[in-house]
């Protein structure tokens, strides 16, 4: 009897989520096989040999998988430094670590427009100390896309690593060094493996994020298109649901693909993860 | 031969000095323990030995060579952590094969040592196995076979059996000294537990407040503590004020509060300084009531006791049945004292009783260092 009120307490969102998400999902999937009357999957080719499409979603993989890289590059060593920490400063750390997240993705994408922009702060003080002659076209590129995006996902990095890393019983390292390692080799033949759950969450976090990422790249990346910005396009300015509705199926369709690969991977590292 | 040895070694955890001018030195093939309570120094003395920490003054010698500023992974020590800390990502043969292959050593020479390692620990067939899926008895197992294995030139445990339930424990600790005497491997020991120490030390060395009080065989500080703490903590609960002694060779008469006079043996070796206890553990402590004193008692015969000598009146206060015995706290112008004895029915509260302490079983502590 008791699991069946546990049961209950599910129902809600489970109703919520049925009505507003997983209906929607298969009605929009639906949708881009059945066009004008008939079931085709034109859409789909049409799509998959423009090859301006081609070009955005290239963009798009290539922002989200550097996006993602460097969140690891960066997240890693500060998520190691915050798990060693004594508990209340590791509260602190944590909070000052997820700030960003607190503020809008949109005051965020305009502060950086007034850093990257051609009168920017990193113009200024680039052509300031004379490292270049004419300033940077940083503004309105993938380039600046990544910055922001990585700026907006890293909390996600460090908080999906801290979670992994802070149940790593210390005297793993200190056991690998009595049994010979370096601590360099330690560290990376113990450590890190140990971190692959929390390596591959925030990944998946970071790069599907990045995929979908609507504002910022919007913002920064002016005449640049994502898939994201690419399907606003088409739905809105365009007023092509059909084409949305099929852009919208492939990125489903990639974001399965890359939870997909990226959990083969953690089980080719980390077989007891 | 002297395989190690720790001089005037220092040793500073947050400011808080640990142990100060702290000298050690272990034979080579020999298992000696570092007993006491927490916050003695022991296992700051064992990661000091192991690496881990660094010595802020003093120099640890090894094999003649000086060890102060080796690092741990060229060491070539063997850990046995408390936690086990098996690598949770790697299969048993994996774990133990892990010092191997930083050694480079063949890939068949790995396969024989660690099937053969496993075979000493008793864990053959679990080679594929994840710690994980394995009890605490087998993960300590691994934990000894992954330190052992690389043939290490000192093999260091700390508190390894704390983790593990009672019988477990006691079969472990047979274990690790049959694993320690067929490898004939020097081996440092770290417990609070004084049976566990005791019982698989060739030398145990009791630690207070970052000093050794005392290093001796086990079965010399069970009967010959040398200092009031070492009493103590092995189980010595009354302790008598001496205020002169008069030594004659091992015969030693001792003036104590209240016109008492001991009669003891003192073991020769153990130096006599100015202040000194007298200590007697419960179960050496004799108690009678007066009317079972005319046969003699404890050695002494009837007109010894008479004397007065090694005897204290005393009336019972609290009696507590501890199953084979009863234990009574005994008030006596010299203090309360704890006593045992075997007997059928408890003497009453209140009842009046003589106190008769053997020659043989008093021993002269030094309250200081």
């Amino acid at each position: 009897m008791k699991k069946v009120h546990l049961w209950l307490l599910l129902l809600p969102g489970l109703l919520f989520l049925t009505i507003f998400m997983i209906i929607p999902i298969f009605m929009t999937i639906g949708s881009t096989f059945y066009h004008e009357g008939e079931f085709t999957v034109d859409g789909y080719v049409k799509l998959l040999s423009d090859p301006y499409m081609l070009k955005i979603l290239g963009t798009t993989l290539q922002v989200s998988f550097v996006t993602t890289l460097v969140c690891i590059l960066l997240g890693f060593p500060t998520a190691y430094y915050i798990s060693k920490t004594k508990a209340r400063t590791k509260g602190i750390l944590l909070m000052l670590a997820l700030f960003p997240l607190l503020t809008s993705a949109i005051v965020r994408s305009f502060s950086w427009m007034v850093i990257l922009g051609k009168n920017g702060l990193v113009n200024q003080f680039l052509l300031g100390i004379g490292l270049i002659d004419d300033p940077l076209k940083i503004l309105y590129t993938p380039t600046a896309m990544m910055i922001g995006m990585i700026h907006l996902f890293l909390p996600l990095m460090i908080i999906s690593l801290v979670g992994v890393m802070e149940n790593i019983d210390g005297d793993l390292l200190q056991a690998s060094e009595s049994l010979g390692a370096s601590r360099w080799k330690g560290f990376m033949s113990i450590i890190v493996p140990l971190c692959v759950p929390g390596l591959i969450v925030g990944s998946i976090l970071v790069f599907v994020g990045s995929l979908t990422a609507y504002t910022t790249p919007q913002l920064l990346g002016g005449k640049q298109r994502v898939i994201a910005t690419f399907l606003y396009q088409n739905a809105m300015t365009l007023n092509d649901w059909y084409m949305a509705s099929v852009i919208a199926t492939v990125m489903i369709v990639i974001t399965f693909i890359i939870i997909g690969l990226m959990n083969r991977l953690a089980r080719k590292l980390n077989p007891k993860g | 031969m002297e395989l190690l040895s720790l001089n005037d070694i220092s040793v500073a955890y947050e400011k808080n000095l640990i142990l100060k001018n702290f000298n050690l030195h272990i034979e080579k093939g020999e298992l000696i323990s570092l007993l006491g309570p927490s916050g003695c120094g022991k296992t700051t003395t064992l990661r000091l030995i192991a690496g881990f920490l660094e010595a802020k003054d003093g120099r640890f010698m090894f094999e003649g060579k000086d060890y102060t500023r080796v690092p741990v992974n060229k060491r070539n020590f063997g850990f046995v952590f408390q936690s086990y800390a098996l690598f949770p990502h790697m299969t048993v043969f994996d774990n133990v094969a892990y010092g191997l292959r930083l050694r480079k050593v063949s890939k068949d020479d790995i396969a024989k040592r660690v099937t053969d390692m496993l075979k000493v620990v008793s864990l053959e067939g679990f080679e594929k196995r994840f710690p994980g899926e394995l009890s605490g008895g087998q993960r300590q197992r691994v934990a000894i076979a992954r330190a052992l294995v690389i043939q290490p030139d000192l093999l260091l445990f700390d508190e390894p059996l704390s983790n593990l339930d009672a019988n477990l424990r006691v079969n472990m600790r047979v274990e690790i000294r049959r694993i320690q005497k067929e490898l004939g491997i020097t081996t440092v020991y770290v417990s609070h537990d004084q049976e566990e120490c005791f019982s698989i030390s060739d030398k145990v060395a009791i630690m207070n407040q970052g000093v050794i009080e005392q290093l001796d065989a086990p079965a010399v500080i069970y009967k010959y503590p040398t200092t009031e703490f070492v009493a103590r903590f092995i189980g010595f609960h009354n302790f008598i004020d001496v205020n002169g002694l008069k030594v004659n060779g091992e015969q030693v008469t001792a003036d104590c509060p209240q016109g008492l006079k001991l009669s003891l043996v003192h073991r020769s070796g153990h130096p006599i300084v100015e202040q000194m206890k007298a200590a007697i553990r419960p179960d050496d402590l004799l108690i009678a009531l007066q009317s079972e004193l005319s046969n003699g008692l404890g050695g002494l015969t009837a007109a010894e006791l008479e004397t007065g000598w090694n005897v204290v009146a005393g009336r019972v206060k609290v009696s507590t049945f501890l199953g084979r015995s009863y234990q009574y706290e005994v008030e006596t112008a010299l203090g309360t004292f704890t006593v045992n004895r075997e007997m059928e029915a408890p003497f009453e509260t209140n009842a009046a009783v003589q106190l008769i302490l053997p020659k043989e079983k008093v021993v002269l502590v030094r309250t200081k260092v």
